[in-house]
């Protein structure tokens, strides 16, 4: 491996896309999850897929590992460099290629952003639909590589279901196209496999997204709970009425609290915990289906609803603003994204609530309830020393997602932050078959190693053996 | 060999020697490239049954063996079924068969495929390994998805044991609203329906006619059935339909004209491009693979067409694949031919 050498080749064909200097470099340590950093040996920035492919193989040429990266807003250090490596940035590649109403796509370079597509598309009555809270600064690359839900992904499905195609570098610099001009797989769907693998099997350099139409009509509600397992149990008898609604968010005091001292979305500062209820479609099935609705939250202490566009758009802008919010109640916290089963919700709450109080650290709780995915603030102080109190507290959570029949991670990603709890989930032999798939992009390991799967070196002396999945323990799934 | 247990299948893999054809229930063992060589077939058929179902979770674990139409009705029980209705399924086809060919119906257009309602799935490859990959709750992405990779690969990477299944709730009423038209007006009238939001559950042209479906509260379907432009509202929607070729095709949706004029009968997922057409030679099939991308269903006894076209750009990647999953080519040699 030669590093001088790639500097050169890389700085020969990106010209200025090419930083080497120090303190530049400390911009691309790190991702969301700020606990860990690596500076990298340097970060090229390319500005078209020729590019990309020419620094890939530069790479491969000289055995030098790289990551992709998009905002770096991703939340498990999916976008963590290593010392020895480079980064890749994608934020040159910022183009809307095209946007066709006819067949309801748009072609995208990869460093868009999630809202962007959404606005390119507006004036056609189009919209892209997964919607994270971070769609203002996140990537369409970035949303690809993490498989990125969002509050709408209960009704219309999460990044997987809404991409039609994908331009790739291969990790040995080869460009190759996955999926096509339409959802019909000459073969294996490696478009779909390629999806969510957290940028271990190449780099996206242009994107086919599907486009929907704007629903006729929507409607939303604010119900407020004496407790989170009231609120817990509405969700529950919501999705069991079969209404689907577009979206149903849950906050818990403490997050509501957060959010009051940041933004006015008109949420009561003592409601012990609130749902953010919304329905689309069209306006006749909305009706009928919004009196079924509040039919459900018969338990609710009050009940608001959104009076207009505007109304609506104060709410959401007060859920989307709370993980920012959580940062005024605490200097530092770590974000948890497991899910549940969503008949164990109130459960789940209540087990997580007593392990931070015995833990003596608060919880904050503001999350994506109509599918089960818990997003638990870890509230802590790193110049009190509570670091790693907060840290084993949130692995617990995590993982206990897992014991209830669920899963560590609902859109944020392994990375590097849960590749360690894994076995928790999964027997080695699972582990090694998803090697099989990386091995056959990725044959030498170039390509954003040390992410998603466990690692001695990361791991360290909890190499995590394998136990049986609960609901293998539990009879319910077999594995012989 | 017909293994009743997830064990067994395990062992008959493991212990056994030379190629092997996984088969379901056979109504599509026609479709992608004839096999060749084969040792031992390997039912599925004996491995049925609904291993674990939560109504209010909507979600569902499944033996790959399981006819589909027998979990509909487990399903339908409780008011609840699986977005998905392949033609196929009348015919006794079972889950594992249509995940392995990734086949779907006219509901696509609402709810997408296999690949979209698979939540997660457990697997015996070829030299024995039982592996698992996502899960049982519909929010997931811990570690790789191959379930997705086994949507396709007919019977090529490993053999599916077990599935696991989004589950949604059945509609209160349907309504479907036929608009006599040619293929032309069919993308045309695509367009209107989708910006009136009428928001329809299929879109599907066949038998001359553009059939609209809704799905919903009584009051809404039947609205949304009069607002639609040009419709008379009919009964359910029902065609057989024949052909000497049969063949699935993918393109963009506004080239259904063009994808048509090769087939003597065609049915389409009009908004979403996909197309299942009768075509009456090989010739024609071979004029159509040069445009579009496609998978040979049916071809008369004794014809020797080739499945698939020109190798699209990721076929090096799924030899890639099928290298690292079944390095000694036991499982469905053929099916993949000419590509490998
Ligand atoms: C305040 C806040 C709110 C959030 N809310 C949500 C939410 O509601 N839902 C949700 O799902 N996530 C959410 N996230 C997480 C994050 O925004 C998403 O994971 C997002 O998709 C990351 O995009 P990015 O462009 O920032 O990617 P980065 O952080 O730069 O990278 C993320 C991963 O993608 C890879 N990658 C990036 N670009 C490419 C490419 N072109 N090709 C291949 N791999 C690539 C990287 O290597 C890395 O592994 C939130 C984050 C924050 C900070
Ligand atoms: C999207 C779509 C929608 C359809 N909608 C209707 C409908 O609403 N009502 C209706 O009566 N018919 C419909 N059909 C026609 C249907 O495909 C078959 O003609 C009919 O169900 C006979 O099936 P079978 O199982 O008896 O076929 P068989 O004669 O047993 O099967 C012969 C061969 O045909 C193949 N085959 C069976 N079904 C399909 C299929 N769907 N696509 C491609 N190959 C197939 C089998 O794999 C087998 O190789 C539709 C077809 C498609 C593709």
């Amino acid at each position: 491996m030669s590093l001088d050498a790639l500097r050169d080749e890389l700085t020969e064909v990106l010209r200025d896309g090419v930083i080497t200097d120090p303190a530049h470099l400390r911009t691309y340590e790190c991702d969301a999850l700020t606990g860990y950093r690596v500076v990298p040996a340097l970060v090229a920035l390319p500005r078209d897929a020729a590019q990309v492919a020419a620094a890939v193989r530069a790479c491969a040429a000289h055995g030098v590992p790289f990551v992709a990266r998009g905002a770096g807003t991703g939340l498990s250090g999916g976008a963590l460099p290593t010392a020895d490596g480079i980064v890749i940035s994608l934020q040159r590649l910022r183009r809307v290629v095209d946007v066709d109403p006819v067949d309801r796509r748009a072609t995208v370079e990869p460093g868009v952003t999630n809202l962007d597509i959404s606005l390119a598309a507006a004036r056609y009555g189009l919209y892209y639909s997964p919607d994270p809270s971070s769609q203002q600064v996140c990537t369409i690359g970035g949303n690809v590589a993490e498989n990125s839900g969002g509050a709408h992904c209960l009704k219309y499905g999460f990044t997987a279901n809404h991409i039609l195609a994908i331009d790739v570098v291969l990790p040995d610099g080869t460009p190759t196209r996955l999926g096509g001009d339409a959802p019909h797989q000459a073969g294996y769907d490696l478009l779909g496999a390629f999806v969510g693998t957290e940028g271990t099997l190449g780099i996206v350099t242009g994107v086919v997204v599907r486009l929907l139409h704007t629903p006729a009509t929507v409607r939303t509600l604010v119900a407020d709970f004496d407790s989170t397992k009231d609120a817990g149990d509405a969700v529950t008898a919501i999705i069991a009425a079969g209404i689907l609604p577009a979206a149903i968010e849950m906050m818990d005091n403490l997050a509501i609290q957060a959010v009051n001292a940041t933004v006015d979305a008109g949420f009561d500062p003592d409601t012990a915990a609130l749902l953010i209820v919304e329905l689309d479609g069209p306006a006749d099935e909305v009706q009928a289906r919004f009196t079924e609705l509040l039919e459900k939250c018969t338990r609710a202490t009050r009940v608001t609803v959104a009076r207009d566009a505007a109304h609506r758009a104060q709410i959401w802008q007060g859920r989307k603003a709370a993980f920012a919010a959580v940062g005024r109640l605490s200097p530092n916290y770590f974000v948890q994204d497991g899910v549940v089963p969503r008949t164990r919700l109130g459960e789940a709450l209540t087990r997580i609530a007593a392990m931070g109080d015995a833990a003596g650290i608060r919880v904050a709780n503001v999350f994506h309830a109509g599918d089960g995915n818990l997003h638990p603030l870890v509230l802590y102080s790193e110049a009190r020393g509570e670091h790693d109190r907060a840290e084993a507290l949130s692995t617990a959570i995590a993982e206990l997602c897992v014991e209830l029949g669920g899963s560590l991670s609902g859109e944020h990603g392994i990375g590097t932050d849960k590749a360690c709890s894994m076995p928790r989930m999964f027997s080695a032999d699972d582990l090694a078959t998803m090697q099989r798939l990386r091995a056959a992009f990725d044959p030498r390991g170039l390509c954003n190693p040390g992410k998603v799967f466990p690692t001695p070196r990361l791991c360290g002396e909890r190499p995590g053996p394998y136990r049986p999945h609960p609901l293998e323990a539990a009879g319910v799934i077999e594995r012989l | 060999m017909k293994p009743t247990s997830l064990a067994e299948l395990r062992d008959a893999v493991r212990d056994s020697t030379g190629t092997l054809l996984v088969k379901g229930a056979g109504t599509a063992s026609g479709w992608a490239g004839t096999p060749t060589g084969v040792d031992h077939e390997l039912e599925t058929t004996g491995l049925t049954g609904i291993v674990a179902y939560n109504p209010a979770d909507m979600t569902v674990a499944v033996r790959a063996g399981t006819r589909f139409s027998k979990l509909q009705e487990e399903l339908a029980a409780n008011g609840q079924r699986i977005a998905l209705d392949p033609a196929r399924v009348q015919a006794g086809a079972t889950v594992g068969g249509l995940i392995a060919t990734a086949d779907s119906g006219p509901l696509r257009h609402g709810y997408g495929g296999p690949r979209d309602l698979l939540i997660g799935v457990t697997m015996v490859l070829a030299d024995g390994t039982v592996a698992r990959s996502g899960g049982h709750v519909i929010k997931n992405v811990a570690g790789y998805d191959l379930g997705k990779l086994l949507c396709g690969s007919f019977g090529t990477l490993g053999v599916i044991a077990e599935a696991v299944l989004r589950v949604h709730p059945l509609p209160p009423a349907t309504r479907t609203v036929s608009i006599p038209c040619d293929v032309t007006e069919a993308v045309e009238l695509t367009g209107r329906i989708l910006e009136a939001r009428l928001e329809p559950a299929a879109l599907e042209w066949y038998g001359g006619a553009l059939h609209a479906r809704y799905e919903g509260l009584e009051s809404s379907v039947e609205l949304r059935a009069a607002a639609t432009p040009g419709g008379t509202v009919d009964h359910e929607a029902s065609r057989v339909w024949d052909g000497e070729f049969v063949v699935r095709c993918g393109s963009r949706p506004s080239q259904l004209p063009a994808v048509a004029k090769h087939a003597t009968a065609i049915t389409s997922s009009v908004a979403v491009g996909v197309h299942t057409l009768a075509v009456d030679s090989a010739t024609a099939v071979e004029r159509l693979r040069d445009e579009f991308e496609l998978t040979v269903c049916r071809r008369p006894a004794g014809s020797d067409l080739p499945a698939w076209g020109r190798p699209h750009p990721a076929v090096p990647l799924m030899r890639a694949v099928k290298q690292r999953f079944d390095p000694a080519g036991r499982l469905g040699p053929g099916r993949f031919a000419p590509w490998f």
